[in-house]
């Protein structure tokens, strides 16, 4: 197969800013639907024999994502702040290469429930937030799940949990082998009368498509897969984009201005290539799918006399309402070996508690998996807790990293106006590009959630036969790989930024699709609806353009 | 007991793949042809990979030159540190690991933003030490009970924590880097080096007795 070159001059029908999770899906959406798509992404393209079992680099040295030195981002808490560079990583991590963050997530792949997508008409307002329900619904999204679950390709067992929401088809492939902290989570977990089940995982756990199943090496979340077992878009959608003969996927280009004309609409994005030269590319229409924090900042970044407060934002909605998901785990050492560094990071989880109890005092709910961070330094950096952090007890507690496992809750965050991504007003990135600016301070419901998780995870290792039990400190979010809500989805162009069908509600031939489309935050794993949203996303703007409605 | 659709074919799946990789594994670690010829697509290119990652591994951490960073005397404070940090023992702890090469490789080159604070912690904690023991002629000559106790009094310090942070980064991240050396901190924590395992992966999976499904919604 020869790759689709488009020439400097020529008017693409979509460009695509972003090659992962969503913007995988809608280029192999559109390109398979007979359109030609030019795909930009800031990183490279990496094949499994580059990705390395190296945690300095991976974790502490920016490896794959978007590094501090290239690309800074300031955070505080509130508004009254000034942003500060934090010491070490981005406080929003994505990863930036071909196929983004679906290389490096940890490939949880978990549905949004029905009521995830109309809590606010089953709980009512919660004030000083701005809680909604989604213009769209779980049933008609149900049949773009099932996609990802069988293009994408997702392990999972049907219908395990009593709390599923109702389903179309079954998974495609069995789950994952049950790893020990899996079956002592389970084990607990039913001695309480709760109803764990095997976690889907977009992973394959055979070979799938042309893609070999995993080969247990433990390395998932934080890194690319090195076995193509991960369902990542660079090893699933892209490449069946690029076989269409009308995708190309440009790599080490840098999209930092969308462009409009007279008439208000975008002509084409404008791009730094690997040695930082401008070019403009021209399209009929562009899809943004850079992911929560660098879609909404492209639109902040591309005012004009017509669009002076950014892009897209005549709500003034662009940025807001950033929600990271709350979360706190519960550390555990058993009798025995568990070995939670071999194979994927999560075998069993939980919904007893995904919903909203208005009964508990506050508003919010999540799943409960058992999990470790399985990579030796990373959990060594962590091991400790309420422990001595060094000494001969520090070392014991070393010695015990293959009986050690943790549970941990996965929470909702509550949609709020000041948590933010926005343009630091000093500090620029290394094309001159005002950075990004994170405003984040969890609702104290998001907090009382991740507790009562946290609780519900300490009653079910302690039923499992733990023999020592610590819990992690519960504290507000600094940083976050979940990246959602910042061009939230409505009818209302006064309260939203894209309509159901993620076109802008300011400019007709540009659309948004990544975690920025969430409404509410979901209960911690994005990328399924992310994925789900985007093949839904590409069928519509197909459609719109097949009848020249772009 | 009543099962859902599909999934009990699913899970019968998972179980007899499981149990008979377990026995086989039991009986002498051999894979099955089957499962082998699914896999080895993958394990060909984690092997390679792997002796790829060696290749550069051996090329990346040449023989120990020197230090290019601490001086004589703060290399030996330093070592001092991360030897009470994670002890020697029955098992090796930092000092064997050689977490001091790691840090000084650190403050050289990928953490250098930080090398003059560290420098600066250094000096503040080997000065305090020297004001508490005036005697001894610095914190590696003192006996480990002094170095504990005073470790006690300055173990909130940021010097401390980065050094902690150091130390633990220097056992147990890739041998590249110069700790770690030869994966001996992996070995002491229980940490296999591989890039390819097979169920059942500890204890408790090992005579897992499969998925049971949930008779009914709940209420």
């Amino acid at each position: 197969m020869t790759a689709k070159r488009f020439k400097a001059n020529e008017t693409v029908d979509f460009v695509v800013v972003g090659s992962g999770a969503a913007g995988g899906v809608i280029a192999r959406e559109l390109s398979q639907a007979g359109l030609t798509v030019l795909v930009f992404e800031q990183g490279p393209r990496l094949s499994p024999a580059d990705f390395e079992h190296d945690e300095l680099k991976y974790w502490l040295l920016s490896g794959i994502t978007s590094d501090p030195i290239s690309s800074p981002q300031t955070f505080r808490k509130t508004p009254a702040d000034t942003a500060k560079l934090p010491r070490g990583p981005n406080p929003l991590m994505y990863a930036r290469l071909v196929g983004g963050s679906s290389n490096h997530y940890t490939a949880n792949f978990w549905r949004f429930h029905e009521v995830d997508f109309h809590e606010r008409s089953v709980y009512g307002s919660i004030p000083g937030t701005a809680f909604a329900d989604w213009p769209i619904s779980y049933r008609e999204l149900e049949p773009y799940y099932t996609k990802v679950e069988w293009e994408v390709g997702v392990s999972g067992l049907a219908n395990a949990s009593p709390f599923d929401p109702p389903r179309s088809k079954p998974y495609p492939m069995p789950p994952m082998p049950v790893k020990s902290s899996g079956v002592l989570m389970e084990a607990g977990a039913r001695k309480l009368g709760l109803h764990p089940f095997p976690a889907p995982l977009a992973i394959a756990s055979q070979p799938y498509r042309g893609r070999p199943a995993c080969v247990h090496c433990g390395f998932c979340m934080g890194f690319g897969c090195e076995a193509r077992a991960k369902s990542s878009t660079l090893f699933t959608m892209i490449p069946e984009a690029e076989a269409t003969g009308r995708c190309e996927v440009r790599t080490a280009s840098y999209v930092f201005r969308v462009d409009t004309d007279a008439a208000g609409r975008t002509t084409g994005v404008h791009y730094f290539d690997a040695d930082k030269r401008q070019h403009f590319q021209k399209a009929r229409a562009v899809v943004l799918s850079a992911n929560g924090a660098e879609t909404a900042r492209l639109l902040l970044n591309s005012t004009s006399n017509r669009f002076p407060h950014g892009l897209a934002n005549s709500s003034g909605m662009v940025g807001k309402h950033l929600m990271f998901n709350q979360g706190a785990g519960v550390h555990a050492v058993f009798e025995h070996e568990i070995n939670d560094f071999k194979s994927v990071q999560v075998t069993r989880i939980l919904h007893d508690f995904y919903d909203a109890d208005p009964k508990r005092g506050f508003y919010g709910g999540g799943g409960i998996d058992a999990r470790i961070n399985p990579q030796p330094a990373i959990w060594a950096m962590a091991a400790g807790g309420d422990l001595p952090t060094w000494g001969p007890e520090f070392k014991s507690r070393l010695e015990a990293f293959p009986r050690s496992t943790m549970s941990t809750g996965h929470c909702t965050s509550l949609p709020l106006e000041n948590n933010s991504v926005s343009l630091d007003p000093t500090v620029k990135d290394a094309w001159g590009i005002p950075a990004i600016r994170v405003t984040y301070k969890d609702h104290p419901d998001d907090l009382a959630t991740a507790k009562f998780l946290q609780d519900r995870s300490y009653e079910i290792m302690e039923a499992a036969g733990a023999k020592k039990l610590w819990r992690e400190r519960v504290q507000e979010s600094s940083d976050a790989a979940h990246l959602l809500g910042t061009c939230r989805m409505g009818d209302d162009p006064k309260t939203s930024v894209v309509d159901k069908y993620h076109r802008t509600h300011d400019v007709p031939n540009l659309f948004l699709c990544d975690g920025s489309s969430f409404v509410t935050s979901g209960r911690g794993q994005p990328t399924m609806t992310i994925q789900a949203l985007a093949f839904r996303a590409g069928d519509y703007i197909g459609q719109f353009a097949r009848r020249n409605e772009i | 007991m009543h099962h859902t659709d599909g999934a009990k074919d699913l899970e019968a799946e998972e179980l007899e793949g499981t149990s008979r990789r377990s026995f086989l594994l039991s009986t002498g670690g051999l894979i099955t042809a089957g499962w082998l010829g699914t896999q080895w697509a993958a394990i060909t290119a984690a092997a390679h990979h792997a002796a790829d990652m060696g290749a550069s591994d051996a090329a990346a951490a040449p023989a120990w030159r020197g230090f290019q960073f601490l001086s004589e005397s703060e290399s030996q404070d330093v070592d001092a540190i991360a030897a009470q940090i994670v002890p020697s023992g029955a098992t090796p702890g930092a000092r064997e690991a050689h977490a001091v090469y790691f840090i000084d490789r650190a403050m050289s080159t990928f953490f250098a933003a930080w090398s003059a604070e560290f420098r600066a912690g250094l000096a503040e904690f080997q000065a305090k030490f020297h004001a508490l023991h005036p005697d001894a002629s610095s914190f590696a000559a003192a006996g480990s009970a002094i170095q504990v106790a005073f470790l006690g009094t300055v173990d909130r310090t940021p010097f401390f924590e980065t050094a902690r942070m150091l130390t633990v980064l220097g056992m147990f991240s890739s041998p590249k880097y110069g700790g770690n050396t030869a994966g001996i901190g992996w070995k002491m924590m229980g940490f296999e080096d591989r890039h390819a395992f097979t169920p059942p992966f500890g204890h408790y999976d090992a005579n897992y007795a499969g998925f049971v499904p949930y008779p009914e919604k709940p209420a």
